[in-house]
């Protein structure tokens, strides 16, 4: 497997230090025509509530789906649930799995046409559903995209429950179509799934959506791709962080495994790049002293994918141990940007115009600095930027909701350090 | 020795008495192989190094490969590097080939106050070495070409990998040496050392430092004074990109009588920086030992325990001896 991975990092320490800062670059070439190294099943939900009728989304949510079926590859496990106040398989027999071939594919296109739009929404019943139906094929490359268009009507704290018991098993790509649905859920089911969250706000670019995410899903070789971070003695992970292609916090995802060491699930793999923010607290060591302050592993079950070093070396030399790593900068300040955005948005909401403002201008200098255009784009929908590199931005007093979603959902959207002007 | 291990970096068949792959210079042995499956010395976890050289338990490198470094070509020669008590790495590095009646050895020490120096040492070693494997000039010139080659490799790094050294352009000092039969040729730049020490008589010192010390003395300063300048031990001559043009100084003899070619680096010499003394010490440590490495072994011990407050580095080549 043409794995790599390479820490960046500023390894010298001032005495007394604690903090071990470092970004790993972990990379999948796809060199060498890449085969999956397992088999694979995708699942397709869609929201059929009531409200699907509105705007056309039921339509558009046909051909989408259609256009989702048509981009999986023979020979992969598939099937589609509509998604109401339960949960029901429309394709194929309840309980089955398809193996996708062209006659298969069309049984289920004709089957989507049976999409009708009348019921309620229970993300948490479609969920379990669809764990059930990936747990009879174990180690395959498991996706699911979601669709909906509203907000969850299970009670408080199922769809939390059926999270926690399904989280790791399987990808889930969440998107929400029109404006009524909440960015805030569908982010905790993509957080716990290691999936996207995304607007799509116009029913009519849902069929483009379900492409390119079917396709992603379809690039994906390895199932279940693992970082283990073994640390020294009295040392602690402070976090694990995915920070490129966007922001996401593995910290809380760790299992432990053996001594000093844990896992946090990264999900399927392709052809792609990633990059993970580690941050480690470590007992200070004397002048010239080095210790290994990580090994980071890529793993995928008991094979090595991939490891790399982080170390820390303790300096006198404040012209060393001063020395700011770009990549752990620019990071840092793309982990900020995203949480200065959601903040912003929340302190927007509940009408803290101050807080709001000096948030997002905030956020707008981090953007601007970082080069993150397609950030400081989507900032500019809901505060005017009057001036980007001193954060002065002003409120703008009418802002369509679709958005602030965008800005929402895509606030965690990061870019790779040099491609800044 | 019945077998010789073959080179664990590029596989290639170790030649006849080479320390040293002649097809990659990489060292056959390491010091960090010494220290793998030992127990921490700084946290005292038993068998906890691990083959990095980290400790498994508390995480502190335990060795790097070159902290020390042993070259072994049984009764033909033996060199030892060592870090030293002082320094955090060791920056000297060596090169030790022989090949039936012919020998090179090299001896480079990085300049601590340059980026990089232990890199600057390491390709320095290892080019002038690879040149003189197919020298086919007289042996002072065959050395100076060499060691000028040496010089550009070093000073091109000041161009490539981490851009700190442009700033502080990688640098070290040089001294090798040839043996062809009983004839030998040595040449060097910066204040790494040879000398002829015979079994009997007085020891000479080959080389000359470019040294402020050694400057300040021909210009008629007390030695005793010079030697204790702060400045002493400031090179006027190295191997970088700040050098200038690189001109060796060389010289060659035969050697009649029998005798040790040693070369060293000032973590050594700095303890014995008479000619009487450093032959005393030299002969004491082979007097006194079974393997030419075991008497390297105890120079290196003796600089450690007089300081050691430099990397050491010593390489022992005898001629006309018993042995030889």
């Amino acid at each position: 497997m043409p794995y790599t991975a390479e820490a960046f990092q500023n390894e010298f320490l001032a005495l007394g230090a604690t903090e071990v800062n470092a970004i790993v670059t972990v990379e999948q070439s796809g060199a060498e025509g890449e085969r999956r190294t397992a088999g694979a099943t995708e699942i397709i939900i869609v929201d059929c509530s009531g409200s699907m009728q509105a705007e056309g989304r039921m339509a558009a949510a046909r051909q989408a789906a259609k256009a989702a079926v048509n981009c999986i590859d023979d020979g992969v496990r598939f099937a589609i649930i509509a998604g109401v106040s339960t949960a029901q398989q429309l394709f194929p027999a309840p309980g089955q799995l398809a193996v996708a071939t062209a006659e298969t594919r069309a049984q289920a296109v004709g089957a989507i046409d049976r999409l009708q739009a009348n019921g309620g929404t229970a993300m948490g019943a479609w969920l379990k559903l669809a764990g059930q139906l990936f747990a009879q094929r174990p180690g395959d490359i498991a996706h699911a995209i979601l669709l909906t268009d509203g907000e969850n009507g299970e009670y408080k704290g199922y769809l939390e429950g059926v999270l926690q018991e399904l989280g790791g098993t399987f990808t889930c790509d969440c998107r929400g179509v029109g404006t009524n649905w909440t960015v805030s859920e569908l982010r905790k089911i993509a957080a716990a799934m290691l999936g996207t969250v995304d607007i799509v706000a116009r029913p009519q670019d849902l069929a483009a959506a379900f492409e390119q995410m079917m396709t992603a899903a379809m690039g994906k070789t390895s199932a279940d791709v693992q970082l283990k971070v073994w640390t020294p003695v009295n040392a602690t992970v402070r976090f694990v962080k995915q920070v490129e292609p966007q922001v996401a916090d593995l910290t809380g995802k760790r299992v432990e495994d053996g001594p000093r060491a844990g896992r946090y699930p990264l999900g399927a793999w392709g052809a792609e790049s990633r990059d993970y923010h580690i941050c480690v607290d470590v007992t200070p060591g004397a002048a010239g002293d080095e210790m290994l302050a990580a090994r980071v592993s890529v793993v995928e079950g008991d094979t090595v994918l991939a490891q790399t070093l982080v170390r820390a070396v303790w300096t006198e030399d404040a012209a060393l141990s001063t020395r700011i790593n770009r990549q752990v900068a620019h990071y840092t300040g793309q982990a900020e940007l995203a949480d200065a955005i959601q903040a912003g948005i929340e302190a927007r909401k509940a009408g803290d115009d101050r807080t709001a403002t000096l948030k997002f201008g905030r956020a707008a200098q981090l953007a601007h600095e970082s080069g993150n255009k397609a950030t400081e784009e989507l900032l500019a929908t809901v505060v005017e930027i009057e001036d980007a590199a001193t954060g002065t931005v002003r409120l703008r007093r009418k802002v369509e909701a679709a958005d602030e979603m965008a800005l929402d959902t895509r606030s965690t959207k990061t870019v790779r350090v040099g491609r800044s002007s | 020795m019945s077998s010789r291990p073959d080179c664990p970096s590029c596989g290639d068949e170790r030649a006849a008495g080479a320390a040293f792959c002649e097809s990659c210079g990489k060292p056959l042995a390491t010091g960090a192989g010494r220290a793998v499956g030992h127990d921490c010395p700084s946290c005292g976890a038993a068998g906890a190094v691990g083959d990095d050289g980290y400790c498994g338990t508390c995480g502190l490198l335990a060795a790097r490969p070159r902290d020390h470094v042993e070259a072994d070509a049984g009764p033909v020669a033996a060199a030892v590097t060592d870090r030293g008590r002082r320094h955090h790495r060791n920056e000297d590095a060596m090169w030790l080939a022989a090949r039936g009646a012919e020998l090179d050895v090299v001896v480079c020490d990085g300049v601590s106050s340059s980026f990089d120096p232990d890199v600057a040492s390491e390709i320095a070693a290892e080019v002038t070495g690879k040149a003189l494997i197919t020298a086919t000039a007289e042996l002072p010139e065959s050395i100076a070409a060499a060691i000028v080659a040496a010089g550009a490799a070093v000073a091109a790094l000041a161009t490539t990998g981490d851009p700190r050294r442009a700033a502080s352009n990688p640098a070290c000092t040089i001294v090798a040496a040839c043996v062809r039969g009983t004839e030998i040729g040595y040449g060097w730049v910066g204040d790494s050392r040879g000398y002829w020490v015979p079994v009997e008589g007085d020891a000479v010192q080959l080389t000359e430092d470019d040294s402020w010390a050694t400057h300040a003395i021909s210009l008629g300063a007390d030695p005793q004074s010079a030697w204790n300048d702060a400045k002493a031990h400031a090179i006027t001559a190295w191997l970088g990109a700040d050098a200038g043009t690189i001109r060796p100084r060389t010289g060659a003899f035969f050697a009649e009588t029998p005798g040790h070619l040693v070369l060293c680096s000032d973590g050594l010499w700095n303890y014995l920086t008479e000619p009487a003394a450093f032959a005393d010490t030299v002969r004491d440590a082979l007097r006194g030992s079974a393997s030419l490495l075991e008497a390297g072994r105890k120079l290196v011990d003796f600089a450690n325990a007089a300081g050691g407050s430099d990397n050491i580095t010593v390489a022992l080549v005898p001629l006309n001896t018993l042995d030889s």
